[in-house]
């Protein structure tokens, strides 16, 4: 089972659009496949028609006393199921801190799951926190979407202090970018001189388009309403590349 | 608890506009664009998806996939998408399907049985944010044999598919089709299909699994035997030679050994004169088919004999590898030929003739008119016995002969024990069976291990000759010395197998089971 967390300590960077997206096309291709919205903005579930809820949600989840396999919903896509997000996640950070070994909670509960998915995608709230480093912990592989400005680079850097500080080794960090204008000068800039610096970014990029914008309409993954569009073409290639990226 | 989709059956008259509205009034409804399936149900020559509790299909649609049922122990389904037509296990995806089916199909590759043509409609039940939470899909099915020479329609079907996590939807509407007093399914889409080609799931087995009379007399048993043996033959003389794989061979000279063991064993029943020439043919059939199944051995190993060199060598190997694949096309070609020759018909069809027709006089077989259980009885003990002093006389510098020879008798007693398994209490018979394998197998490890071994050194100095790197030849060097440690181990295991086997408690069990000494 891979599991792999998307994840940006910023907001609104495409990171819910990633998880939704790249999920679907690993169902698409017959993987057992299972999203888990952590964020309590709960977006990744709203694009699924999902309710928002979960029974019992955190405070049974970490106590041990809820399997995960109880609250999993099947999404309207075949081989695609979703843990939904619940809005008591904004208090998963307090809930951690009461168990033991509080950053390996996620790979504990996740475990149990092996047998049944083959690709688990984790879309995780945009903060360092406790939660978020469960999900280094847990996760074999980082997909992390970067808008090409400066600022998107200096919390790039942020989260790479903070995997070396907490001995987080062994992940695989997947940057690519995100939400692309090639308009905008400074995008085309950073764009250009990022690669030297950092071998591990993915050549794929997503731009910005309305496609995926529309997802919040339609409430469904790009290639499911526009499966001809240049967005579905690029989550197609990002899919690809980060299969190769995992062996 | 996976769920698992309801069928029930779909009759002609069935008012489904009715259904439609009462849905739309209880949930949201999407009917979606109404599709057409072509579904190949997959299994190997044996059976082995089906034996398994499996039903295996690809589905020809927008992406072909493949599809693992179970039908006992109501496991999800596995899926898988592909690119081509399953074959062998070792060409698919890697995945759980994949892990699934390798233990299932092992060495066998995958036949279709037969075709499914649907068309189906799905029926997507929402819920108030449009999430659909419970599917019913509408099948109109026909059948259609592999060769294409049948085809026909199937009975309709409704099939309610529940979605995880919304089964009180589900519940519902389970309950609702009660009362519109639809018939479940008795059997699958894939039992349906195969009844209408007419085709018998499990009808191929190259297990013995005779039911035999006690009383009648022994040389009809014996025909009986000898005739079924022919039937496994002859099932697999078109698989062995288009090289489908290789079981298919396998078979046909397990048959062949089985039906000499029978003519040998079941003494007294035949005329010896007029069994004699095809005492000559079937050792001729063994003979000719030989020296394929043994490169065939060799390719089946090959994973293993490669895995169990250090891994700075393994590399070094390969050009074994392509020297097997050569060596077995030029005897696959030459087997062929044979199994076409005047010469192998004839044996055969020969012997099918004499099976259904002859009858010999009491002079010249006097036991044909015992009873089959009493014969057995006899043959079994006195074989017992004899495997039991030959065994005995092992020490631990004992020459190998011993130990081959050994093999040979337990061969036959175990092949007698298989053939009147019928005639004595199942648990009992299976356990004495099951004690005579675990020594046939060291047997066989043993000999095995030496015969491979001294074979790879002639594969060697033959690779030599036609040029193969030397690096190739250490490597099968290393091969040897690791197969006759191996051999060696056999050897020492044998003596704390034969101590079980020969032990006073199954002493006695043969004694009550068979009588005799």
């Amino acid at each position: 089972m891979h599991i792999l967390g998307v994840y940006n300590i910023k907001g609104g960077v495409g990171k819910t659009a990633t998880a939704v997206n790249l999920a679907h096309l690993a169902a698409t291709e017959g993987y057992r496949t299972l999203i888990w919205d952590l964020d309590p903005q709960a977006a990744a579930t709203y694009y699924f028609r999902i309710k928002p809820k979960v029974k019992g949600s955190n405070k049974r989840l970490i106590k041990g006393k809820l399997d995960l396999d109880e609250v999993v919903k099947a999404t309207d896509f075949e081989n695609l199921d979703m843990l939904p997000a619940d809005f008591s996640y904004r208090n998963m950070d307090l809930r951690l801190e009461e168990a033991k070994n509080p950053t390996k909670q996620l790979l504990k509960l996740l475990r149990p799951l092996s047998q049944a998915y083959d690709y688990v995608f984790l879309d995780c709230p945009p903060s360092i926190s406790l939660v978020s480093e469960n999900i280094f912990r847990a996760a074999e592989g980082l997909l992390l979407p970067l808008i090409p400005t400066t600022l998107s680079l200096r919390t790039y850097r942020q989260l790479l202090d903070f995997l070396e500080g907490h001995r987080i080794t062994g992940l695989e960090l997947m940057p690519f970018f995100s939400m692309v204008d090639r308009r905008k000068r400074m995008h085309l800039d950073v764009m250009k001189s990022l690669p030297d610096e950092h071998g591990e970014l993915l050549k794929a990029q997503i731009p910005y388009a309305s496609d995926v914008e529309k997802m919040g309409i339609h409430r469904m993954p790009v290639q499911a309403f526009a499966p001809k569009s240049v967005a579905a073409s690029c989550y197609q290639a990002l899919w690809l590349e980060m299969q190769r990226r995992l062996g | 608890m996976p769920l698992h989709p309801i069928s029930y059956l779909l009759p002609d008259d069935f008012d489904l506009q009715q259904l439609k509205s009462s849905f739309k009034e209880s949930h949201g409804l999407r009917e979606e664009v109404p599709s057409k399936l072509k579904l190949t149900y997959y299994d190997s020559f044996d059976w082995r998806v089906w034996n398994a509790g499996g039903e295996l299909h690809e589905e020809q649609g927008s992406l072909n996939r493949l599809c693992w049922h179970s039908i006992k122990g109501r496991k999800e389904p596995l899926v898988q998408v592909i690119d081509q037509s399953p074959g062998f296990v070792k060409d698919l995806p890697a995945g759980a399907l994949a892990d699934q089916l390798a233990s299932v199909l092992e060495m066998r590759v995958l036949q279709p049985k037969v075709h499914v043509i649907q068309q189906q409609q799905t029926l997507a039940l929402l819920d108030s944010e449009e999430k659909t939470v419970v599917r019913v899909v509408l099948e109109q099915n026909s059948y259609a044999s592999i060769d294409g020479k049948q085809s026909g329609r199937l009975e309709g079907r409704i099939v309610l598919k529940p979605l995880k996590g919304y089964l009180s939807y589900f519940e519902k509407i389970v309950e609702y089709l009660k009362t519109m007093k639809l018939r479940n399914c008795g059997q699958s889409l894939y039992q349906d299909a195969l009844q209408g080609a007419g085709i018998k799931p499990g009808d191929y087995s190259s297990k013995l699994n005779y039911r035999l009379d006690p009383y009648a007399s022994a040389d009809v048993t014996a025909r009986q035997i000898m005739l079924d043996l022919l039937n496994t033959l002859e099932a697999n003389v078109a698989g062995t030679k288009a090289d489908l794989d290789s079981e298919f061979l396998h078979d046909l000279r397990v048959a062949t050994r089985r039906t000499r063991s029978a003519m040998s064993q079941i003494k007294g029943v035949f005329d010896p004169q007029q069994l004699e020439p095809f005492k000559r043919g079937f050792g001729w059939i063994g003979q000719v088919t030989g020296p394929t199944r043994d490169l065939d051995v060799y390719l089946l190993k090959y994973d293993q004999y490669r895995a169990s060199l250090p891994e700075a060598l393994q590399g070094d190997l390969d050009p074994f590898y392509s020297y097997l694949l050569n060596h077995h096309k030029t005897e696959q070609a030459k087997l062929v030929k044979k199994l076409n020759s005047p010469h192998f018909r004839k044996l055969v069809k020969t012997w099918r003739e004499w099976l259904e027709e002859s009858r010999a006089d009491q002079e010249n077989a006097p036991n044909a008119s015992k009873a089959t259980a009493k014969l057995a009885d006899k043959r079994i003990s006195k074989l017992y016995a004899r495997v039991l002093k030959d065994g005995l006389a092992i020490g631990p510098d004992s020459p190998a002969e011993m130990l081959h020879e050994l093999r040979k008798d337990c061969k036959k007693l175990r092949y007698m024990m298989e053939f009147f398994q019928s005639l004595y209490p199942k648990p009992a018979i299976r356990e004495l069976i099951k004690a005579v394998k675990v020594i046939l197998d060291n047997l066989g490890e043993f000999q095995d291990l030496e015969v491979q071994a001294h074979s790879l050194e002639d594969f060697g100095s033959e690779m030599l000759k036609e040029g193969a790197p030397a690096s190739a030849l250490m490597a099968m060097g290393v091969l040897v010395g690791r197969l006759f440690e191996r051999q060696a181990n056999a050897r020492e295991e044998f003596a704390n197998l034969f101590a079980a086997f020969s032990s006073e408690g199954n002493q006695k069990a043969f004694r009550k089971l068979f009588g005799g000494a």
